[in-house]
């Protein structure tokens, strides 16, 4: 009786704290930054991150083929490490229709098991309209909105201005920029060594 | 087999497989997979989308026997000693089996092209 009533005590301890686990990662996943026209809060964060290899997703967060990326980078990568020295900045934008809400990013925050990542939620989609200025993203002189793309910055770079610095590797999922030398398509291996490239430089206490 | 349903067995199919290529081209562009499917399934969704091109090679495949059977002279008239029943009806269907293989391969290809 005694060993019966030991071992419900332990399973419910260990269900608690599974909860409790589930409820913080939950926690974690809601949260996210509204970023405003000249995306400061980003612009701030990614300049307090100087130092370490920083990653930039911009996705729609209902767009399956974001999420598709989203989860081919968390497992080629961001699942992997918990490295301070690699931080993931995600910018959700509103593109399909009917538009996504910011209640979309929680769901969507839970394809990437890493403690480094943020989550921004840019309603106007002006972050997108500046990277494309930023990078030069065209399809033979037109401009392509930047969204579905993924980027990996270097430490060394800063956010001076009022666009976006220019990355190392930017990859990208756009039918748009299909057959673009420039920009390739996501390849989540590619992707991931260029990033473990960059970290491999990196002296072991660099992060902030 | 008879004739009948093997005619409607493959156009049948040929439209199955080019509905299934819309919702691949829809899987990518429209959030709807997010509400239905949840984040993991439109994800596994969204894995199979490289097969759009292949759904609609078959489909086209499989129109091409719903014709052949369609239009083919039976095996029992193939010397000419008897009038084969007619077929119209089963081509009419392999007729509006095209049409509808066609406008689902344009939604999926143009939705694919846009995003």
């Amino acid at each position: 009786m005694r060993r019966q009533s030991t071992l419900f005590l332990v399973l419910g301890a260990a269900i608690a704290l599974m909860s409790c686990a589930r409820a913080d990662d939950a926690k974690t996943a809601g949260q996210y930054t509204l970023l405003d026209d000249q995306s400061s809060q980003l612009k701030a964060d990614f300049n307090r991150a100087k130092g370490s290899v920083r990653l930039l997703f911009v996705v729609d967060p209902t767009c399956p083929g974001c999420l598709r990326g989203m989860d081919d980078v968390d497992k080629a990568l961001l699942s992997g490490t918990s490295d301070p020295r690699l931080q993931t900045f995600v910018v959700h934008v509103p593109v399909l229709e009917p538009p996504p809400q910011a209640k979309d990013i929680a769901p969507s925050a839970t394809l990437l098991h890493n403690p480094h990542v943020r989550h921004y939620w840019n309603p106007t989609g002006s972050f997108g309209n500046a990277l494309t200025k930023s990078v030069g993203l065209k399809n033979d002189k037109r401009d392509v909105f930047a969204w579905d793309v993924w980027l990996v910055y270097g430490p060394e770079a800063t956010w001076d201005g009022d666009l976006p610095p220019r990355p190392q590797l930017l990859m990208h999922q756009l039918w748009a920029l299909e057959g673009s030398k420039e920009f390739p398509h996501l390849d989540r291996a590619v992707f991931a060594k260029k990033a473990r490239e960059l970290l491999a430089k990196l002296p072991p206490q660099a992060a902030k | 087999m008879g004739e009948k349903r093997r005619v409607i067995g493959a156009v049948g199919s040929a439209v199955g497989l080019s509905g299934f290529a819309a919702a691949l081209g829809f899987c990518c562009a429209a959030p709807w997979a997010v509400t239905l499917l949840g984040v993991t399934g439109a994800v596994a969704f969204a894995r199979l989308a490289f097969l759009l091109p292949y759904a609609l090679i078959a489909a086209i495949a499989l129109l091409g026997v719903g014709f052949w059977f369609a239009y083919r002279r039976p095996a029992e008239c193939a010397d000419r000693m008897c009038v084969p029943k007619s077929r119209r009806a089963l081509q009419w269907v392999v007729w509006i089996a095209t049409v509808m293989v066609g406008a689902l391969a344009v939604i999926a290809v143009s939705v694919r092209v846009t995003f």
